[in-house]
Formats: structure tokens, sequence, C-alpha cells
């Protein structure tokens, strides 16, 4: 059986080199079939990886070889690739192949076969396909896990911009699988009952941390997703350059542009490499790297930088000489020597740069900023330079930099250094002005001057001195040192003329002197007055030139407001100027400037030549004047605003306009202008142009209106604000008359009822005394006058109260005064009948026999209950008198009367009395004399008390002595029987 | 499961390092103050602006669908009734335990939150600090009256399972920061509790035996695929004599 092995083996060996002998004689091809194919599944780059052999080669033979390789997908039939592979094969080599899938592999199963062919030049026969070798599968779902869902390629590294495959492959077999992109869902194609596929195209960076892509089951937990990481494009290192501070290390920067950093992929690397010779450096940072400079004396220097990521390399080269690149180091120790007023020196350091180099340093002097000096000097260490034309007590700043002589490649970076310049004494006068004005009496002179410029003070002002010289006394001198920073003091002086100088002092000296003159003597303030525009640029101020010879003019003004208070202002302008433009950042639009324009005199006097007033900007009015309206008549009105400053308003006033709303329907009066307002309201207008007039009569009303004006002040740029009109209501024609009528007839009886109630107690004694006293009473006047001893007045304390006969009398007895007229309260006085013992008149036909004692003294409220009712009356008493008698009052007038009546009538030689009872009886006699009886007849005997009792104590209990009477008889009220 | 008992060699082995950790930092001896500061570092820990919020942000996992499963997983971390069942000792071993475990993890996340990972890792220290402070404080008071038994330690640290890709590690990341922060919520729920059962519980005392699964790996196990694992903390208190600290 060995044996024949071996001869079976060595028959094989004899044909297959009989073959190979007439393929290479005959050159006719060989079948030549892959053998061994291999299939692996990288998931990591998603290739396969195929690796094969040629078996049938001769020993030491190499072929030229095609190998067309097939793959598919799913299934056999589905084909998706076909590729022609060549290389030259040697017997028993193991081939490789690779191919990566846009498919993630994890979601599909491969199928890979290959053929190969001849394709040697040596062979001129066309050459034959092998036999396909068998189909080999690639499947990575073997590899999965149990999941029910999984999302394929995991972790890919792609770069912005590309087109990526995700795919998923589900487990559960559901169709309800949704898929998103950093939560937007995507939308793919199915490629089999389980496996989808999302084409995502330009995919763009989101973040380091890689962009999410997930598939979930609807309505489930269950969630699968990959991170898809996205770099940024590696750009290419822009701005390389490399150089040398000192000849032994070269420093190579650049721009690295984006960082392609992620979780997946660190940042790019950059390695430097030379050409030259041949070395290389890792760099260390991302946009510069140090490369030491060989010892050999290498001058040209050929660079190339490398940026690499996983994805991309990009590279940039140089190439450079090396002294061509030397960028010196910063200077040091730059410091300033010997400084002065206007000089200084600057001394500084340089970095050696090799052997006996020498360096170009450039100086630049700067003032605020600005370069005002700029010097090169050559040196190798030290280097020194004198700055001059220096302002004294000025900060200045010196700064040096350096390059290389030898090739000018870069300028080093700058070192500076302030220093400041000593001090020098003032260089110019200060500027001065004055203000002259009487205080007390007495001629004041305020000064001020303007603060040096720092140009001209040279250092820090540290106290003006004011030199006054009197020009009248030469001898006498006073010297003023007024500390800075004041601006400005105050001179009281006389009446003579007087020198001032003012000086300027720092801590070197002081400063030329200012003079000025000034005199005791008031200004000449009737000058020319005039108006000046305002501009953007300010106010353009031009004057009449002065006649005499003048070294110069000022011109002043205050820069605010006039009702603040005035911070002067001065411009000094040379005898040959007569206009300028005062500008200032403080003027503002609306406010009134005044201008006063001086000549200098020769002997430094000033005198006033022209006064200007203007605004930046005119406006209209803010305000109306405050009217005054007066003499108000039916047609007329007159209107005044006196009180309105013109002066104070923010433009020049031209005029006023007098609004007057008419009546409605009343036409305007032709002296006014018919005008529209702005609420669309109808309204007449009379203009005054002339700014002083500020009364204004309102003409040919109609009585009885109610009229509505306003006054309202215009400017060159319009009038005031028209929204306070003032109503008014013109009177009728006839009131005027009518007061002139009733006033004086309203003081008259005014007059009257002063008079009356003065002299009313006067009037009450003699007219209707209260209480008629018996002492006081006229019948005591009468009796007295009589001289009638016998007569006397019987008090009632005296009298025993006694009884009285009554007669009655019944026929014929009629009171006369109820004859004619009756009222039903008269039926009632009938009731209690009355003796008339005493007749009031001679002939006197009444009822006589009546007795009747009438209390005169009672009050109202006595009145109103007097039971009697009746009382004496004067037979020729009209009827009409009773009336009035219901009242108390009048009842007491006609009581008192009646009574006087009765008791001055009575002749004295006929009374049969001698005392007046209060108790009597009619005599017999006297029977007749009743003519008229009451309509009832009754005994009637009437007492009452002659006393006067307060109107507040009417019902009050009487006195004591009083109460006698008054129980005894008015208790009992009426004593009828 | 198999149990593991009290003594094991991992438990001791912790129990030491925590003491040896923190013996030579200086302790306040108020406990009031000592458990108002716990409360306080709990509170700040449990605040999920610290660490979790910016993890969502940073990783892009605040799109809807993505972010509500990012929720912890049931026994990575022990639960609120579970720390409730401990003893004092046993409750603060276990929270400086799971505490160690949160430290490691966190340095794995430090790419990820590299600033508020160092700041999120210096309060868990000072708290561990804290942690031992108030330890030491209830030993003392308990030992001459019952010696305290032996405290478990948490188990052997395991090794965090290699994410599987980015998209899981993202996923897992989140779910343990949020178990990291109901967990410190719970703690400071605890701990008020502390507060306020002082008076009543000085005459209780609580007897453990927080026995637990062996190498629970909880806190880096997914939430799904695999056995889940509990905190298996014993519900049983022992009495504490009374004179004891006040809790």
């Amino acid at each position: 059986m060995a044996v024949f092995a071996v001869f079976q083996t060595t028959f094989l060996l004899a044909l297959l080199s009989l073959r190979t002998y007439e393929s290479e004689v005959l050159s006719e091809p060989l079948p030549l079939t892959p053998e061994s194919l291999k299939v692996s599944v990288n998931s990591t780059c998603q290739c396969l990886h195929l690796q094969w052999t040629v078996h049938s080669l001769a020993y030491h033979q190499e072929l030229k070889m095609v190998f067309q390789i097939q793959i598919s997908r799913f299934k056999t039939s589905n084909i998706i690739w076909v590729e022609n592979y060549s290389t030259t094969v040697k017997r028993n080599q193991v081939l490789h192949w690779s191919w990566e899938s846009e498919l993630p592999l994890e979601c599909a199963a491969h199928f890979i076969r290959m053929r190969s062919m001849v394709d040697d030049a040596r062979i001129p026969k066309p050459g034959f396909w092998s036999n396909w070798s068998s189909w080999e599968e690639a499947d990575a779902q073997n590899m999965l896990g149990h999941d029910p869902l999984f999302v394929f390629p995991k972790d890919k590294l792609v770069e912005e911009g590309s087109n990526v495959t995700i795919c998923y492959v589900s487990r559960i077999h559901q169709d309800n699988i949704s898929c998103y992109l950093e939560g937007v869902q995507i939308y793919g194609e199915q490629l089999d009952r389980s496996v989808s596929a999302f084409e995502l195209k330009n995919v763009s960076f989101i973040r380091e941390k890689g962009t999410n892509v997930f598939c979930k089951v609807d309505q489930g937990g269950v969630l699968g997703g990959i991170v898809l990481f996205v770099s940024k494009v590696l750009e290419e290192p822009k701005d390389f350059s490399c150089e040398t501070q000192d000849l032994k290390t070269l420093t190579c920067t650049w721009d690295p542009g984006s960082d392609t950093g992620l979780t997946k992929q660190p940042s790019q690397s950059y390695t430097l490499f030379e050409s030259f010779s041949g070395k290389k450096t890792l760099c260390k940072h991302r946009n510069w790297c140090d490369w030491q400079v060989a010892q050999d004396s290498q001058e040209t220097y050929n660079f190339t930088l490398l940026a690499e990521n996983y994805l991309r390399k990009r590279s940039v080269s140089i190439l450079f000489n090396l002294t061509q690149r030397v960028h010196p180091m910063t200077p040091y120790n730059l410091l300033p020597k010997n400084v002065g007023a206007t000089k200084a020196t600057m001394t500084w350091k340089v970095h050696s740069i090799g052997n006996n180099s020498t360096l170009l340093c450039q100086l630049e002097l700067l003032a605020e900023g600005k370069v005002i000096q700029q010097s090169n000097v050559s040196i190798k260490v030290n280097g020194e330079y004198l700055l001059s034309e220096l302002e004294p007590d000025t900060e200045y700043v010196a700064r040096v930099r350096c390059a290389y002589t030898n090739h000018f490649w870069k300028w080093s970076e700058l070192i500076s250094q302030k220093f400041n310049t000593a001090e020098a004494a003032p260089s110019e006068a200060p500027d001065v002005w004055r203000n002259l004005k009487m205080v007390s009496g007495h001629p004041t002179v305020s000064l001020f001057w303007k603060p040096l410029s720092k140009v001209h003070a040279n250092g820090k002002i540290l106290f003006y001195n004011v030199i006054v010289e009197n020009l009248d006394k030469p001898s006498r001198f006073e010297v003023l040192s007024i500390p800075a920073p004041a601006s400005s003091t105050e001179l009281t002086l006389d009446q003579c003329s007087y020198q001032i100088h003012v000086t300027a002092h720092n801590s070197v000296g002081p400063s030329p002197a200012s003079v000025i003159v000034v005199s005791g003597d008031p200004e000449n303030e009737e000058v020319e007055k005039g108006r000046v525009n305002g501009t953007e640029d300010g106010f353009s101020v031009s004057w009449k030139p002065q006649s005499g010879d003048a070294t110069g003019y000022v011109v002043e003004w205050c820069d605010g407001p006039q009702d603040l208070p005035c911070v002067l202002q001065w411009k000094n302008l040379g005898p040959n100027t007569t206009s300028t433009v005062i500008s200032s950042g403080d003027f503002r639009p609306g406010v009134r400037y005044n201008f006063r324009i001086y000549g200098i005199s020769t002997k430094r006097m000033a005198h006033l030549l022209e006064k200007k007033a203007g605004y930046l900007e005119e406006l209209a009015p803010s305000d109306n004047p405050q009217v005054v309206m007066s003499k108000l008549t039916s047609h007329s009105f007159t209107l005044s605003w006196k009180d309105y400053s013109t002066e104070s308003q923010p433009g020049f006033i031209q005029g006023y306009h007098v609004y007057l709303k008419p009546k409605a329907g009343e036409q305007c009066h032709p002296a006014f202008e018919k005008t529209v307002l702005p609420e669309d309201s109808v309204c007449c207008k009379y203009t005054i142009d002339n700014p002083e007039q500020k009364t204004f009569v309102v003409e040919n009303l109609q009585p009885e209106s109610v009229y509505e004006f306003i006054v309202t002040p215009y400017t060159s740029v319009g009038e005031g604000p028209l929204d306070a009109f003032t109503k008014v209501t013109t009177p009728d024609e006839y009131s005027h008359t009518l007061i002139h009528i009733i006033l004086p007839m309203i003081f008259c009886i005014l007059i009257v009822m002063i008079i009356c109630y003065l002299k009313s107690q006067w009037l009450k004694e003699k007219c209707y005394p209260d209480s008629p006293n018996p002492y006081k009473s006229s019948v005591l006047s009468l009796i007295k006058s009589k001289e009638n001893p016998h007569l006397t007045i019987m008090y009632v304390n005296d009298c025993v109260p006694d009884a009285i006969e009554v007669i009655n009398k019944p026929e014929g007895s009629k009171i006369q005064f109820l004859g004619t007229r009756k009222s039903p309260t008269e039926t009632e006085f009938t009731k209690p009948a009355c003796l008339y013992l005493l007749p009031t008149e001679k002939n006197y036909s009444g009822p006589g026999p009546c007795i009747c004692f009438e209390n005169f003294t009672y009050n109202q409220a006595a009145s109103d209950f007097a039971s009697c009712g009746h009382f004496p009356v004067t037979p020729q008493a009209p009827p009409h008198q009773l009336g009035p008698l219901t009242s108390p009052e009048n009842l007491l007038k006609a009581l008192e009367q009646n009574y006087m009546n009765s008791l001055g009538e009575i002749p004295a030689g006929e009374a049969n009395l001698n005392y007046v009872s209060q108790l009597a009886s009619p005599t017999s006699g006297d029977k007749d004399s009743l003519p008229t009886n009451p309509p009832e007849p009754a005994l009637c005997s009437e007492y009452k008390m002659q006393t006067a009792i307060p109107l507040g104590l009417a019902s009050a209990p009487p006195s004591e002595n009083s109460s006698l009477s008054s129980t005894t008889l008015l208790g009992q009220g009426e004593h009828c029987r | 499961r198999q149990v593991t008992c009290p003594l094991s060699a991992p438990g001791v082995i912790l129990g030491l390092l925590f003491l040896s950790m923190t013996a030579t930092s200086k302790c306040l001896g108020k406990y009031h103050e000592l458990l108002l500061q716990l409360r306080r570092q709990a509170d700040l820990m449990q605040d999920t602006s610290t660490l979790l919020d910016p993890y969502i942000h940073i990783q892009g996992l605040d799109t809807p669908g993505l972010k509500e499963h990012c929720r912890e997983c049931s026994g990575a971390f022990p639960s609120e009734d579970a720390l409730r069942g401990l003893s004092r000792q046993g409750f603060l071993q276990t929270l400086n335990a799971t505490l160690g475990l949160v430290l490691h993890r966190l340095t794995a996340l430090y790419q990820d939150l590299p600033e508020a990972q160092q700041l999120v890792g210096l309060n868990i220290r000072g708290f561990r600090s804290n942690i031992h402070c108030m330890s030491q404080l209830l030993r003392s008071s308990s030992e001459a009256e019952t010696p305290e038994p032996t405290q478990p330690g948490p188990g052997p640290t395991p090794p965090p399972t290699p994410p599987s890709d980015a998209f899981q590690h993202k996923l897992k990341s989140c779910r343990f920061l949020h178990g990291y922060h109901r967990f410190m919520h719970s703690v400071g729920q605890v701990l008020q509790e502390w507060g306020e059962s002082r008076s009543r519980s000085r005459s209780r005392s609580r007897r453990h035996s927080p026995c637990r699964a062996p190498g629970d790996t909880a806190l880096a196990r997914p939430c799904r695929g695999g056995a889940r694992k509990m905190w298996p903390f014993r519900r049983d208190r022992r009495l504490m004599p009374r004179g004891q600290l006040p809790r």
C-alpha cells in the first residue's frame, strides 16, 4: 500500500511537471482555481476580509493573475459586487483582499466566491477563467446576542459630509419600529423581514460625544441605538512658519484650524519632519513646536508639518534659510537716565544672537499715545539714546524693539518705559479778564483767569499772584497770592485807575505777567445793541472796529441761561479782528445768550463797544403770558399781560396772537382773521406785531355772550401753546344802568336801617316803652303840670281788694266800636263787661259807667290767654285798628295809647276820684253812658297788675310781692258775676 | 442566590479602609451639628443639576425617546425602605460603601464630565468624612454598653463591565447618575428621620443583620438583560440600650 502511495505521488508530480513543462513550452494557459478561500468579518471597518491561495502553480513560478470576486447579500443569487483583482501570484502564496460594505455587515449575510485567470504577458494566448470557488458565507448576525433589537454600525467614525448607512436587526419581527436621528424620525428601506436600512447623507458634526441614532419599538420599552461619531474635516495647517530667536532653537507655529477630537477620536496630532536631516518630532502642542538647530551649521531647512487623525492626513511644507528667520528676543532693562525738563537719555540691553551679531533697534517716543519721535540705533548688547526737544513736566513713553541686522525678518516684541520730564517755569501769561460792578457804592472788580494749558504751565501751578497798582498813586501796591486751582478773585477799589498784574507760579518760577487796567468809573452801558444768529458751529459775532487804536478785542458772555449764575466766559481777539465765532458745548437751544464786545485800548483798558443777543436755535414759546381781563362791558373787554418778560423766552418775541372764539354763528371782526385751531375748531385771530404792546381791547362783542380767548406770543419758529382758553361772558346792556340806580338805593336803605337800629331805644322809649313806669308816666307829668296835690298814685299793695258792685245795664248799652263791624272774636270780647269809669274824651259818648283796670304791661304770652280781650278803645278809633290788635305789640300799643289818652284827657276838675282805683263800680249816673252793651250782658270787673313781666317769665311763678295780687286776681281769671 | 454574612472578608476590609481613611480627620463632637451637616450635604448631592442634568445635555440625551430611558435601574442603589431598615451603624457603613462605589464609577465618567466630576468627587469625600465622624460618635457612645456588631461591607467592588458600545455606555451612565441622585435623596430622608425621631427613639435600639448578596454588582449592571439584583437589607431591628447617643 505504501509502495502504491509513493508511486501515485510520483506519478502526479511527474504529470504536473509535464504539464508545467508543456505550459512553458507550449505556452498554453492553465486554469488555476483559487483554493482555501476564507472570509472573515471586521466590524470596526465593516470590511469583509478574504484570503486564499493558488496551489496549482509550479515551484518558483510567478504568474500574474486576475481574480474575479463576486459578493452576494442575503442570498447567493443577489450579487451586489463584482470586482477583478489582479496580482502576481506565487505558489502557495496566501492572497488577501478586503471589501468595505456600505451596509453594516451585521445586518445581512454575505456570500463570496471567486475565480481566477492567468493574465501574464508571457502567455500570449488569451486565457480563460477557472471554475468558481464555492460560495463562502459571512454572517455576522451569528455574533449578536439575544437582545430584541440591534442597530448598526456601532460607534462608527466618519467625517463631516459623509454618507452613512445604518440598519437595524429586529428579533421580535414587528413592523412598528421607528428610528430617530437626534430625536428626529428617519425613514429607510426594509431589506428583509427583520432588517431595515437608513441612509444618512451629508452627516454633520453635532457634538464631541457623538450623534445619537436610536430605534425603538412603538409602545414598548425596547430600545436600540448607536452613536455615530462625526468628525470635523481635518484642515490643512495655515500660516506655517518657523523662526529662531537665538540661532539655537527653531520655533514653528501654525494655525491648526478646527479641533477634530471626539470621544472616539483624539484631537489631530502634528508631526514636524525635516527632510535634509531626516529628523522628525511629534509636536506636543497643537499650534507650535520647537526644533533644536543642529550643531553642524545647517543653514537651510525644509520642514513638513503633518497633521493627522484617524480619518485623514494633511501636510504643509516650508523651505528657508536659518539666518533669514531670526526674530530677536525682546530687549530688556529699558531705563531713562538724566531726565531734565527737555532732555532724557534712554538705555537698554538686548540678548546676543550668535557671536558678534549686530541688532538694529528702533526707539520710539510717545506722548499721549502718539509717536512723536522715532530713532534707529545699531547695537550689539547695550543701547543708549538721547531724547531731546521734550516738553517740561510731560509724561512720555519710550519703547524699543530690535531686529537682526544681517537679514531683517521681524522686529522683536516691544519693551516700554514711562518717564516724566522735569518742570519749568510757565511759559505764557494767564489769560485774564475782569468784570466791573458796584457793590455797596464801591467799584468792585472781579478778576477771572483761565488755567494755563499743560503746554504752557510746564508743571503744576501752585498759586497765582495778583499785583494791584494804583496808577493815580504809583507808590501803592497790593499783592495777593491766591492758591491754585482758584481762577478768580474780587477786588474792591476806589475811583482811581488800577493796573493789575496776574502771574501763575509753579515750583520752578512765575509765568509772564498778564496786565489789565481798570477804572473805578462805571462802564458806559449805552452802546449799540444787536442780535446775533446762532449756527451749528456757534454764534458768529461781528462788530464795528474801534475808531481809535485798539490792541485787541474781547468778547464776553455767560455760558448758562440768564436765570442761572453767570459763568463768565471771554475770548481774546487780535486788533485786526472784527468778527469771530463763539462756540461752546454748553450752548443750548432756546436760551438767550448775551454777548458784550470790548475794545482794549493801548492803555490795556477795556471799553464796552457793543451788545449782542442771540439764540443758538430759537424755539417757540413754551408758556403763554398771564393775561388779566378788565373793563368788561356788554360789547368789549380789555386784555393785559404787562408782567410778561420777553427777555427770558426761548426766542425773540415778535408779537402776540390774540385768539377769540366767537359764539356760534358769529363772524370774526374785520380786524381778526379766521383761523382753524389744531382741534379743528374755528377761531378768530388777531396779530399784534409789536412785542412791547401788552394790552389789547376786544371789541364788537355781543351782549350776554360767552367768548373764549387766549393770548400767545410768537417767535420766528412758532407760537405758544393753544391749550388754555379763558371764558368770558359779556353782560346785558341794561345791567350797567340798573347797577347805577340800585346800588345807591340799597345804600340809602342801609343807612336808614342803621340809623333806626341805633335809635331804636330812643324810639322805643318814646313810642312803646316796655313797662310804663308810673313815675315816669306822662300821666304823672300831667298831674304835676296840673299841680293838683290830690292826685297821687295808688299802689296795688296798699289796696285791699274789695267787692265791686257792677251794675249791669243791658239795654241800649252797646260799645261803640262794636257797632259797625264784628268779628268772631269780638263776640267773645263782649262777655266781660267793662266798667268805663274814666271817659277818654269829653265828648265821649261811649259806655261811661264801666270801670276797667287794664294791666297794660303784659307779655305776648299773656296776651294770648288774656281772657278779657277787650280794652279801652277810644270811641273814635276806627274799626280798622282792631285787626292788628290781635298781635301783642299792636295790642300793647293800642292799650298804651288808649291808656295814656284816657289819663291825659281826664279833666282834673271833673274827676270824682282822687285815686286811680283798681276796683271801681260804675256810678249810677253813668248808667246812661253805656250806649251799648255786649251781646251777652255780664257783670264784669277786671283787675290786672301793672307790673312788667319779662317775656321769659310769663309763665313763671310770680314774686312774693306780686303773688298776692296775681294769685288773687290772675289766678281767678275773671271776676265775672 | 447565596447570601454573605456580615463578617465577610470584603466587608471587613472595606470597613477597615473606611476607618483608616478618615481616622486622621478632625471630627465634630456634637451629634446635632454633625447630623445637620450630613443632611445638608445629602441635600446638595441629591441635586440633579450637579451631575445628571449636565450629563444628559452633554451627551445629547435630552431628546424625546431617550430621556425617558434615563431612569435608575431598580436595585442599582439601596432603596429608601432598605436604608430605613438598617441600624444606624449599618446605615452609615452602607452609605460609605455605596459612595465608594460611586466615586469609583465617577472616575470613569471623568472624560464626560471633567469639571462636575471633580466637584462631586470632593463632595462625596467630604460626606464620607462626616459619615466616619458620625460612625465614631455612635460607636463611642455604644461601646460601653453594647458592642456594636460587625458591620457588613458593601461587598467587593466589581470591575466595571466594559460598555459594549458608546450608546449603551451613555444610557448606563445616565441611569447610574439618576440612581445616585435618588439614593442621596433617600439618604437625606433617612437622616431627616434621625433628627425627628431623636426623642422617641431614645429608648429604642435597632438590631441589624445586614446580610447581602455577595458580589453585588448592581451599580454596574444594566436595567435589562441578566438578573437584577436588589440590595437585600434586612428590616429586623434591634433595640438599643438606654443612654445611647441621641439619634
